[in-house]
């Protein structure tokens, strides 16, 4: 693959014009477009790369959680349209000038569950089974004397986990 | 070797948890007890785990091979048995017998 790779960090009202520019550079293959939660805001992230494979560059910008909107580069990129959708009902960013057409979630449905602020409600209605030990049975009878403290399930949030 | 199923080696396992810990699907579940020994020659006996039950819900395994990955005795194993089909839900949860690899039945 590539061997080197450029980063830079936009204002996300430069975001359209960068894109652009860096493509006019030789990067005219768009590899994805996505995003990231970083609780405080929201990074979208572009990767692209130069058609000879031999650098490639990723471009993001930073997003308030008050303010999830942001330029479509389908202009530029019309590969980017359906990962824009993607991120749209992933993480709830709006790309202005996209159509934002649903891909796999129903339009009823409610909140992007990508986002870490989103109460993933299967784990919270499920019975952990890594609670049961030796001396801890699956539906919580102790029996002997059981040591170690309790364990917790990897990965979800402790305020999930309150009954 | 197609990875269409996880086998279960009983012998090996020694209900350490590990793998119900580690499963990002929450779809296996385990009984076990304590049991205590007395080897040959040895002053004291000691504590065992012996396992009870061994479950995958196979309706919520994502063939990830986690289990496969952390189990550190090699209890489990990726094995070609074709994938499941049935109408209820309850039978896609095999237990200890249907998860072994010798046993043809849980195709
Ligand atoms: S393959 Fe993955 S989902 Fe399936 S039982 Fe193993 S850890 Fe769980
Ligand atoms: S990780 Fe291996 S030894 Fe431990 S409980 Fe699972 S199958 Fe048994």
């Amino acid at each position: 693959m590539t061997a080197v790779m450029a980063m830079e960090s936009v204002p996300v009202d430069t975001w359209h014009e960068r894109v652009h520019q860096v493509k006019q550079r030789g990067f005219g293959f768009f590899d994805f477009l996505t995003a990231v939660d970083r609780n405080s805001f929201v990074e979208v992230v572009v990767h692209l790369v130069r058609e000879d494979l031999s650098d490639s560059y990723l471009i993001s910008t930073m997003l308030s959680n008050e303010n999830l909107h942001i330029d479509s580069i389908e202009t530029l990129f019309p590969g980017a349209g359906w990962h824009e959708r993607e991120v749209g009902e992933m993480f709830g960013v709006k790309f202005e000038g996209n159509d934002m057409q649903k891909l796999l979630r129903h339009e009823t449905l409610g909140l992007p569950p990508l986002r870490k602020n989103i109460v993933l409600s299967a784990r919270v209605v499920t019975e952990w089974p890594g609670a049961a030990e030796p001396e801890i049975k699956q539906d919580g009878r102790k029996v002997g004397n059981p040591s170690r403290r309790r364990q917790r399930p990897p990965g979800a949030p402790e305020s999930w986990l309150q009954q | 070797m197609i990875h269409s199923f996880i086998a279960l080696l009983p012998d090996k396992c020694t209900s350490c948890m590990l793998c119900v810990r580690e499963c990002p699907a929450w779809c296996i579940h385990l009984d076990s007890h304590t049991e205590e020994v007395t080897d040959a020659g040895a002053r004291r006996p000691k504590k065992i785990n012996v396992l009870d039950s061994f479950d995958i819900d196979y309706s919520l395994c994502m063939y990830c091979g986690i289990c496969v990955d952390v189990c550190p005795f090699d209890a489990l194993e990726w094995d070609q048995h074709r994938a499941l089909i049935s109408d209820s839900r309850a039978d896609l949860t095999l237990g200890i017998t249907q998860l072994t690899s010798e046993n043809d039945s849980a195709n």
